[in-house]
């Protein structure tokens, strides 16, 4: 028995409250708890996204043509096997590619991206969730992605 | 475990789809002499780059596995495709 418990039965026996409002404050100080553990709730916002869906809508000319829509669904288990990939990247690849990169102006090392940094990336990719709305004179694009 | 089959769908302008199933395990058997033949010859290439051949032989397995659910939907009012791995 936890002590407000024990606190509101013994505020019960000596009168100064009636058996309702202890059921009521028992049923107070419960509610929180309950919402905290696992069993409640909570297991949703940790449950991990499946899928990587990138979704687009476009119209043009105003949209006489009726419009366009893709719908791209990509396992996010796809995405975790795909960085693995560079596990695969020999060494000297890697170097051309940070010349090519400090040519452009790209100030990044590649061979410090250590393929568990990108694992990492995927991870929390979880959390994305990109809109873009463009609305021109003869065009409309809307562009979502997003895990679920 | 590795996609079996795909669907590709396609609807024209007077809505009639028309659906086809491809069975990717015949690929996948057609395919897999070819990977036997040439295997000595990127396990060399792997060397040769100073990549584990058995992690780059790991990588495309997780690949294929993971390929299973993918889907890409096209849809237009004329006209729509649709891909999707089993």
């Amino acid at each position: 028995m936890n002590e407000h418990r024990r606190q509101i039965l013994q505020m019960l026996s000596e009168g100064k409250i009636s058996a309702d409002e202890a059921e009521r404050l028992i049923s107070a100080f419960e509610e929180p708890a309950a919402a905290k553990s696992p069993e409640n709730g909570s297991k949703g916002a940790t449950a991990r996204p499946k899928y990587l869906r990138v979704q687009v809508d476009s119209e043009d000319d105003g949209g006489h043509d009726g419009p366009t829509r893709v719908n791209v669904r990509v396992p996010m288990q796809l995405l975790r096997a795909g960085v693995k990939l560079a596990y695969l990247i020999p060494a000297a690849a890697l170097q051309k590619a940070n010349l090519a990169m400090h040519e452009k102006g790209i100030p990044v090392d590649l061979t410090q991206i250590k393929p568990e940094n990108l694992e990492d990336l995927v991870e929390q990719l979880s959390d994305l969730s990109v809109d873009v709305d463009q609305k021109d004179a003869n065009t409309k694009v809307k562009v979502r992605v997003f895990c679920e | 475990m590795i996609p079996f089959v795909a669907v590709v769908s396609l609807r024209n302008q007077d809505s009639r789809t028309f659906r086809l199933w491809i069975p990717l395990f015949l690929v996948w058997l057609l395919l897999l002499p070819v990977v036997i033949l040439l295997s000595p010859f990127i396990f060399i290439a792997c060397l040769m780059c100073r990549v584990s051949p058995f992690r780059g032989v790991t990588v495309v397995w997780q690949i294929f596995n993971a390929l299973t659910d993918s889907q890409v939907e096209v849809e237009h009012r004329s006209a729509g495709m649709s891909f999707h791995i089993l």
